[in-house]
């Protein structure tokens, strides 16, 4: 006879939130619409993100009309109107496809989002498991690591990285990763959001350390890792998965802003931030171009914080996350300004 | 008291050591390109390069290089190879700018976000909270810099209901002085209420269930007087410390914010630089920074046991 | 006759839940005379809190549904405006709660909280005048040096001095009835007694009726002049203390009585040993210093813990540790089993020293020595199944695995008395006395030589402890265990021991055969333990006072 395991009754709960549904659904269909970048760039604009149109024209219901004018002026949305070709109109003086363009940079964005937060989520995990079930000295030393990282202004921090690691890119021993690479601004952000996940982690292991189902595994002699792996970290799930789609979301936010400022993700490659710099210039004649990869960042970053908060809310409906009341940051900031 | 005080201060001095050695490796030593070049930035040539290995001791082995680009830092000797100026004199004139850019936008993000959460746990469940919830989690999932564009773009450049232009001082003309810097404190504000209320309304919901609130309800206190004097006043606590580190962390400069609404403070000045991919200035902003976070570090500690007469001095707020 | 002060008619109070609506109270109705001490007792879920609650109107939300009729001297409570409710808690009704330690808000002075309370119903009183008055009551409750107490924090006041402060809150605006609501559960014996004789007095002195809310017969022969017993939402046994207890003539209540575990009433004991003790203490000592310092932290003081310890426990016997909170009992324990490392000290466990070994060299001694918690829980891992909890000791050290594991899982839970069935199950679909069982099981699979119980009852019903305590006395028949059985209640103590050691600040200050501890004990403390603990019958216990009076 089967019981019924704590996730499954998580799961129950989260199929009734309908509006985490939703936003989840939304979720969904923004990544659907990413992963289609190919289809659309090859079957419908006939173009690249990168691929510059300046002296072309467009034939739109017949007409032709330039892709960029004399005054250096960027067509606006032609929606259907030449057949899905510069659908959202074309991204300033170059010329560029914007649709094109923001399904590409969507692409970076949320892989860079996802890949950094599941960095930051493991680095976190380990040092909070280590630093928690040791205590004493290793957690001191953590402790002392995380807080000489916590006094970096966070964007600061990030720049200045992103800054260094730019232009020489890394080479640590046999690992060499070229400036231009996504793999830059993805292990810096990683590596820059990890205090702020591990602290509350960090909490929860102590707190979960005192129970005596933890004291039982020792007494029947579970060592270290048996007790780490075996006991902490399966009750430990529930407020990591919270944590990697909160950090999902604050990591595409700091992602955005830096290379807003030109320290994130480097030309070639595009990303929603680059595309509102570029866009930036552009802002009086040509609104859209920032308007829109901003809106698409915020429909992304709005879902994946319901869709967290309703996961939050199916795995644990009684804490709510009762770290946040009385240590000193459980969420860590969107608010990399 | 004073052991406290000696401790967190030996502490302190600890971590911005740290800081700066990071700093120093960030810069000087990570990066695989030639640092004097690095820091000569766009206008390098030749000459400039040699003078500022000189200058910096680049040639000097490793922990020479450190002490003296920090004594460069600290004795105010920085200077700016794209814009010639004296970086630290630069910072200090940031100041005003900066620290009324981040007091107002805290006077704003306290209020709203307190009133908010209050609202929204007192009504739990019902469509004010809802309603609430919403704004608080919109708020904490827009960029910044877009906001400040949008915001910049439509309400200033096109209704021109805002002035362009930028940061005027308190002294000169109060009322030009908020209204060069409403916007900018709206938009620093938006997402800080939303998390902030969204941090209150958890804490509430939870003091809610407490047993010294049962106690106050058995002992006949009104409705209003449990959630203020016994739910709110619990859980301010943490929100108190929250505030602390966040203050502390935005004196260093809003970098987006300045930079986009062209108010001249450190924000900006850190803004100009990166754009410029001007070293000096960042390095030394950095450190100016770290310097504040730590400080307020410190004082959210000392609040804690002030607001929480359980814990005593010497016992950190996390 | 004069009326009733308080009347209860058909009260029905039922929550909406996740799982659908759970009725708490199922129809009950009973009187309270002014005056009269009231005594409602039943276990967990008996409604008995609940009852308590609405009455001060506490249980009032959106998922309550209530019917009935609570009437306070005629004036209909269930159906008043929260303005008239607000009036009547704590100025006529005052109730006090179980936990002192959580009950008080924690970041206001003692005082302000009682000031709060007195101004809350009389807001023309001086903040002056109010303060004089808070001191007043706290003096009433017997608390020491009340002028500077007044001023201190909650966390500055011990757990029985927070409960008479919580009292003389209660008392603040000299209300016609207080409900105290297992008042006394949560502290130990000796304190328990003296906030036992401080409600008598009051109830005594003032006239202050009392309706006690309890699942300990003790403290109800203690106190009541009537008694109520719940079962599941309804009233099933009324009547003065004496009828309850004596000529109780429903099913449940004498099957509750008859598991009440009393101090005077033993098992016979089993001959003393004369063989090799299986597990020998010598001299323990576990001291956890207390670091501080300027840059360094240097050892300011000892916490004392365990100051010194010697016993020895035969093969197949059962020694009784006895202590109250903060005796050390359960860092003892700890020591002895070498989850903590002694500071000082022998241990040796059949025959070979133990103490200090790495946890290597402890890896295969783990086997033989187990351990039974308390929190049924809190020692279950919520996320594995409980077929896996109970195998993992055997996987753990080789002796199963695969289907073999999986049988010898299911045997376990069969000899505890669970059905093997239940193995994919987790420990959230179990009640506590099961949740319990399981835990048993898992000390059992290795078979091990010495099992350890730290209060293994303590958070257990009333009418659950005696079935466990029975499968704990034949699974030792029929394995051959020697158990340490650690608790606080020195009557389940007796129940199961051979030897009693007693604990008291770290040291053990008497030890000997179980009758001749608790019948004719040496020492000071055991004494007094001994004296405070509640007999559950009427006539013994009136027996006990009036000769304690003269």
């Amino acid at each position: 006879m089967d019981g019924r395991s704590p996730w499954y009754l998580a799961y129950r709960r989260l199929r009734h939130n309908r509006v985490a549904l939703g936003f989840g659904a939304l979720l969904a269909a923004i990544v659907v619409f990413v992963v289609a970048a190919p289809l659309w760039a090859d079957h419908v604009a006939g173009t690249g993100p990168n691929a510059t149109h300046t002296t072309e024209r467009v034939e739109v219901d017949g007409e032709p009309r330039e892709v960029v004018n004399r005054e250096g002026e960027p067509v606006g949305p032609l929606w259907l109107g030449a057949g899905g070709k510069f659908f959202l109109g074309a991204d300033g003086r170059l010329g560029r496809d914007e649709m094109v363009r923001l399904m590409y940079g969507g692409r970076t964005s949320l892989f860079i989002g996802v890949v950094a937060a599941s960095i930051t989520v493991l680095l976190a995990t380990i040092l909070g498991l280590l630093a928690g079930y040791y205590g004493g000295r290793i957690d001191g030393l953590i402790a002392r690591a995380l807080d000489v990282v916590w006094a970096f202004p966070v964007t600061l921090l990030g720049a200045a990285l992103g800054l260094a690691l730019a232009t020489g890119g890394l080479g640590i021993g046999p690992l060499q990763i070229s400036g231009e690479s996504l793999w830059i601004p993805i292990l810096i952000i990683g590596v820059v959001y990890t205090p702020y996940v591990t602290r509350p982690l960090r909490g929860q292991v102590l707190a979960l350390r005192e129970k005596e189902f933890v004291e039982a595994a020792v007494s029947q002699g579970s060592g270290p890792l048996r007790v780490m792996f075996g006991e902490l970290l399966p009750n430990l799930l529930s407020t990591i998965i919270v944590f990697f789609a909160i950090s999902v979301a604050n990591t595409m936010l700091l992602e955005s802003m830096l290379s807003f400022l030109g320290v994130g993700v480097q030309p070639p490659n595009t990303s929603w931030g680059t595309m509102i710099a570029d866009g930036f210039e552009l802002i009086t004649s040509a609104p859209l171009l920032t308007v829109i990869p901003g809106a698409m960042l915020l429909l992304t970053v709005l879902s994946v914080n319901v869709f967290a908060d309703g996961l939050r809310d199916a795995l644990d409906p009684r804490a709510k996350l009762r770290l946040e009341a009385h240590a000193g940051k459980a969420e860590p900031e969107g608010t990399a300004i | 008291m004073a052991h406290f005080a000696i401790r967190r201060l030996a502490g302190m001095i600890a971590v911005l050591f740290a800081v700066s050695v990071l700093v120093f490796a960030i810069f000087n030593v990570i990066p695989s390109a030639d640092p004097a070049r690095q820091l000569a930035g766009r206008s390098a040539n030749p000459q400039l390069i040699a003078s500022i290995t000189k200058e910096w001791g680049f040639d000097d082995p490793l922990p020479r290089q450190y002490l003296t680009m920090m004594e460069n830092i600290l004795t105010g000797k920085v200077v700016s190879y794209e814009t010639r100026e004296n970086v630290d004199e630069r910072i200090v004139e940031g100041i005003p700018a900066t620290f009324s850019l981040c007091i107002g936008a805290a006077v704003i993000w306290m209020f709203f976000g307190i009133l908010f959460g209050y609202l929204s746990a007192v009504r739990a469940g019902g469509l004010l909270d809802r309603a609430l919830t919403v704004v608080a989690v919109t708020g904490i999932s827009i960029p910044v810099f877009w906001l400040a564009a949008i915001l910049l773009n439509y309400l200033t450049y096109r209704l021109e209901l805002f002035p362009s232009g930028s940061y005027v001082p308190l002294t000169e003309s109060p009322l030009e002085w908020a209204n060069h810097l409403i916007l900018p404190w709206v938009t620093l504000a938006v997402i800080f209420v939303g998390f902030y209320s969204r941090v209150l309304r958890s804490n509430m919901l939870d003091a809610m269930n407490e047993d010294y609130v049962r106690t106050a309800r058995a002992k006949g206190l009104s409705e209003r007087r449990v959630m203020t004097r016994h739910v709110l006043r619990n859980s301010l606590v943490p929100i108190v410390t929250l505030f602390g580190l966040d203050f502390g962390a935005l004196l260093g400069g809003a970098i987006v914010v300045e930079g986009i609404f062209n108010i001249n403070g450190i924000g900006q000045y850190a803004y100009e630089s990166l754009i410029n991919l001007d070293l000096p200035p960042i390095m030394a902003i950095t450190l100016f920074g770290a310097f504040f976070i730590v400080l307020f570090n410190a004082l959210v500690d000392i609040a804690y046991a002030y607001l929480d007469p359980r814990v005593k001095l010497g016992e950190t707020a996390q | 006759m004069s009326p009733p002060l308080l009347s209860v008619r058909d009260l029905r109070v039922g929550f909406a839940t996740e799982g659908g609506l759970v009725q708490a109270v199922d129809g009950a109705s009973f009187e309270l005379a002014a005056g009269e001490v009231l005594a409602i007792v039943g276990e967990s879920g008996s409604g008995k809190s609940v009852t308590a609650e609405t009455i001060m109107g506490l249980t009032r939300g959106p998922n309550t549904r209530t019917e009935g009729s609570i009437a306070l001297d005629g004036r209909e409570l269930l159906d008043a405006g929260e303005e008239e409710l607000r009036q009547v808690r704590g100025a006529r009704i005052a109730m006090i709660f179980q936990n002192p330690m959580t009950s008080f808000n924690p970041v206001y002075r003692i005082g302000a909280q009682v000031v709060e309370a007195i101004r809350a119903h009389r807001p023309q009183v001086g903040r002056e005048e109010a303060r004089e008055h808070a001191v007043g009551l706290l003096d009433a409750v017997g608390i020491p040096d009340p002028e500077r107490r007044v001023d201190r924090y909650p966390h500055e006041f011990s757990g029985g001095m927070r409960q008479r402060a919580m009292i003389a809150m209660g008392l603040a605006l000299e209300p016609e009835i207080l409900i105290a609501d297992e008042p006394t559960t949560a502290l130990d014996v000796t304190i328990q007694a003296q906030i036992l004789e401080l409600l008598r007095r009051l109830n005594r002195e003032r006239g202050l009726a009392t309706i006690l809310i309890t699942h300990d017969f003790g403290v109800v022969a203690e106190l009541a002049d009537r008694v109520l017993v719940m079962h599941e939402g309804r009233i099933v046994e009324r009547g003065s203390l004496d009828d309850v207890f004596y000529a109780s003539k429903d099913p449940y209540t004498r099957k509750l009585l008859g598991s009440v575990v009393r101090l005077d009433r033993a098992a016979p004991l089993r001959p003393a040993r004369r063989e090799q003790p299986l597990l020998e203490v010598t001299d323990l000592v576990k001291h956890f210093p207390v670091r501080q310092g300027l840059l360094f932290d240097r050892e300011v003081d000892r916490v004392r813990a365990v100051d010194g310890v010697s016993f020895s426990v035969a093969p197949g016997e059962t020694l009784g540790l006895v202590g109250e909170s903060g005796s050390g009992k359960s860092t003892l324990s700890r020591a002895v089993l070498q989850l903590l490392r002694p500071t000082s000290g022998s241990v040796r466990f059949g025959g070979r020293e133990i103490a200090g070994l790495s946890r290597r060299q402890m890896q295969p001694l783990r086997a033989e020595m187990q351990l039974i918690f308390q929190d049924p829980y809190a020692s279950l891992n919520p996320r594995k199944r409980v077929g896996q909890i109970v195998g993992e000791p055997l996987r753990l050290h080789g002796r199963a695995s695969g289907a073999d594991l999986r049988s010898q899982a299911g045997e376990l839970l069969e000899r505890v008395g669970l059905a093997p069935e239940h193995y994919n199950r987790y420990p959230h679909e179990f009640s506590g006395g099961q949740r319990q069982r399981i835990g048993i099981a898992r000390a059992l699979a290795l078979r091990p030589k010495l099992i350890v119980a730290d209060e293994p009852v303590s958070a257990l019903d009333v009418s659950i402890r005696a079935q466990i305590l029975a499968l704990l006395s034949d699974l030792q028949e029929e394995f051959g265990l020697t158990y340490v059985f650690v608790a606080h209640d020195i009557g389940v103590v007796r129940q199961v021991s051979d030897r009693i050691a007693v604990m008291h600040e770290g040291r053990i200050v008497e030890q000997g055969p179980a009758d001749q501890v608790c019948e004719r004990p040496a020492n000071a403390y055991t004494q007094t333990l001994l004296a405070a603990v509640p007999v559950p019958d009427p006539r013994e216990s009136r027996a006990r006072r009036s000769s304690s009076a003269s």
